[in-house]
């Protein structure tokens, strides 16, 4: 990170490193379908004060709520497939945090703080244990990120079914909805704790060696464990931290609607996660992550969501509609493309070049 | 590396003794079977069921596991969709098939796509009965019977009820299920065809029959058309419980400034009817259990069957109704 010296001017430099990001076209996307949104209504990003409930309202409140979940996931999914593994049962896991809060506020049937408290707490600790399980069978068994993690996403999905008896349950407590709905000077809540979660684990990862210990292991395990990195705890510790990270947007999505829906909650949230990790430039092969691109991914996938009912595109269009968005913003990050954009650069910066030189 | 070569050993090991065990399962199976045609003996049958989706699905699989009892003669095997997956549905089906049950009941998660196993099933001389859900195309020589409500008739039944609402018309957007399905297109055609003109459909979008994402579409509608929306006709009650809540949200009061017609008629809609935040819901009857039975008897003995029974459903408008109607209420 530490960048050269050099006398260019700060901004201009920080425009320059920015263009050299992957996640560059994102934010290019990102802009543009605001952009849509805008022709269609100019006061799009207004934000304004909801007379009869006095919270803030508006279009860029709905984006940001909507992007806590799929941030949270896609975060703890950027460490996991940094070590060259991946994780599937995250869709799973907000399916089972839901449907722990929800049996046992419901049962509970005080609508206290306390019992909100204990909720949050049951459900975050059944997240944990799923991913230790999931960490324990990839770094001690040895078996296979991808088959471990779906045999984690069909099991966790039925443990959700069992623990509500499969049935869609519901339970009231304000503190708990307070979560998903209210406002901290006015922002929503569950924005405000998905920024500090990112902060506080991009301070871990990226102020300690822990970042390029993982870094490390995706890029050669083999030659990380000869350098004296033991795998075993980083890779135990990543899949907890991205289970207990789908433990949270489990909460999230229950508590917007104070229902778990045993076979709908987290549904395909795991693609969701995966889309955020690429479109923000980790590569699945492993190896270098950045925690920024997967949060501009997971802003990219709320506001396309969002976009797609603003603009009142047909249901039966939607798939294809998304679709095409992430092939096109994939192909303009893929090597190649790149590589081609960088070469037609280079041509018009050394013609430019030649000409100041004769 | 020596390691990787002992795990795939024992992999390979754990594969076969599976694929023995089996081999053994099905021989076990069909031995039983053979000459079980309706007569004293117990009558097998095969339940392909779309398994967990909210609260008319459960009450509606609970009746038929309740109704094809050992007592009632039955011996029901249950096989849910793994996550509403039309090959898990499929294999299913065909396993029944070599099991060589005696019925096969039937509620597909997807419309299409169905005419090589029901033809397999055919062959095999085993009637199935479609519970629920159609098939597209409908083509009533695969299939014994089907039983369902009529969807067309239902959305009608709403549609009814939103033009007497708004006689000087209103905007309206619909909420509808995945596309696709026969559900959402006989629901869509019953209410496009009776709602009247005036009433304008400023948009439809599909959310997936959930609370979550009805509440986030129909939030997003809401703020892009100016909450200018009199009315929402949600294709379930899952959805229309969203929207109640994206109602609230935006500071508005459902009821009164939006109304929402539902369809299904669970109690969580029944509660929400009672206290005002729903203002119409329109029963699709999952409790068919009985006229399955009817129809299974009357295939295994031969006698020629209805190919579509229609099972009366009602609605429910207004709080008073609800709350008359909500101490019976089974799901």
């Amino acid at each position: 990170m530490s960048a050269p010296v050099s006398r260019q001017p700060s901004a201009v430099q920080f425009v320059t490193r920015l263009f050299h990001q992957p996640y560059v076209w994102a934010i290019v996307a990102l802009i543009l379908l605001l952009v849509i949104n805008l022709t269609k209504n100019p006061g799009y990003l207004g934000v304004s004060v909801n007379p009869a409930t006095g919270n803030l309202s508006g279009n860029v409140i709905d984006i940001l709520r909507a992007s806590a979940p799929i941030m949270m996931i896609a975060v703890g999914m950027t460490l996991v497939i940094a070590t060259r593994g991946i994780d599937l049962s995250v869709g799973s896991v907000m399916a089972v945090a839901g449907a722990v809060s929800m049996e046992f506020m419901n049962n509970a049937g005080t609508g206290s703080f306390g019992t909100a408290a204990i909720a949050v707490i049951l459900a975050l600790g059944i997240s944990a244990v799923l991913g230790t399980l999931n960490g324990i069978l990839v770094s001690i068994v040895g078996l296979q990120p991808f088959i471990t993690t779906l045999v984690m996403m069909l099991a966790g999905r039925g443990l959700a079914k069992v623990i509500t008896s499969g049935q869609n349950t519901s339970a009231t407590n304000e503190s708990f909805r307070w979560l998903a709905n209210g406002t901290v000077l006015g922002f929503p809540v569950v924005f405000v704790i998905a920024v500090v979660i990112v902060a506080v684990l991009a301070a871990l990862v990226r102020r300690t060696a822990l970042g390029l210990m993982i870094e490390s292991i995706g890029i050669n395990p083999k030659a990380a464990r000869m350098a004296g990195i033991r795998p075993v705890g980083i890779l135990i510790s990543v899949y907890i931290v991205s289970a207990v990270l789908a433990g949270v947007a489990g909460i999230f999505s229950t508590a917007s609607v104070m229902t778990v829906e045993v076979a709908k909650t987290g549904m395909t949230a795991e693609m969701d996660a995966i889309l955020a990790v690429v479109i923000g430039g980790t590569s699945l092969a492993g190896g270098k992550f950045s925690l920024t691109g997967s949060i501009i991914g997971a802003l990219l996938i709320a506001t396309l969501d969002k976009t797609i009912v603003y603009m009142s595109i047909p249901s039966s269009a939607t798939p294809a509609f998304k679709a095409i968005v992430i092939v096109v913003i994939c192909l303009l990050q893929s090597p190649r493309v790149r590589a081609l954009f960088n070469q037609r650069k280079a041509t018009t910066t050394s013609t430019r070049k030649e000409a100041v030189s004769a | 590396m020596a390691h990787t070569a002992r795990f795939r050993a024992f992999a390979g090991l754990a594969l076969a003794g599976a694929m023995t065990l089996s081999i053994t399962a099905c021989s076990a199976g069909s031995s039983d079977e053979g000459s079980a045609p309706a007569g004293d003996d117990i009558v097998t049958v095969g339940f392909v069921a779309v398994g967990p989706e909210g609260g008319w699905r459960t009450a509606n699989e609970k009746n038929i596991q309740d109704s094809f009892s050992t007592e009632n003669g039955f011996e029901l095997k249950y096989a849910p969709a793994t996550n509403g997956d039309q090959n898990s549905q499929i294999t299913a089906f065909t396993s029944f098939i070599d099991e060589g049950v005696d019925v096969i009941l039937l509620s597909a998660t997807e419309a299409t796509g169905w005419e090589d196993v029901l033809t397999r099933a055919q062959e095999a001389e085993i009637p199935v009965v479609l519970l629920d859900r159609g098939i597209e195309p409908n083509d009533e020589s695969l299939y014994t019977s089907r039983i369902a409500p009529d969807n067309v008739g239902i959305s009608a039944s709403a549609a009814e009820w939103a033009n007497s609402q708004f006689p000087d018309g209103a905007n309206y957007v619909v909420l509808e299920g995945p596309p696709g399905l026969s559900v959402v297109n006989d629901r869509n055609k019953g209410w496009d065809a009776n709602v009247a003109d005036n009433l304008v459909k400023l948009e439809s979008q599909s959310a997936n029959w959930s609370t979550e994402e009805a509440k986030s579409v129909f939030e997003t509608m809401l703020k892009a058309n100016g909450n200018n929306i009199q009315l929402v006709f949600a294709q379930n009650d899952e959805m229309g419980l969203g929207a109640a809540l994206a109602v609230e949200e935006a500071g508005l009061k459902p009821g009164t400034d939006v109304k929402i017609i539902t369809i299904d008629g669970t109690k969580a809609a029944l509660e929400a009817l009672a206290a005002g935040r729903l203002s119409f819901v329109a029963e699709y009857n999952p409790l068919f259990g009985d006229d399955a039975i009817s129809v299974v008897n009357a295939a295994l003995a031969g006698d020629s069957v209805e190919s579509s029974i229609v099972v009366p459903s009602t609605t429910f408008d207004s709080p008073e109704a609800a709350t008359t109607a909500l101490p019976d209420r089974q799901y």
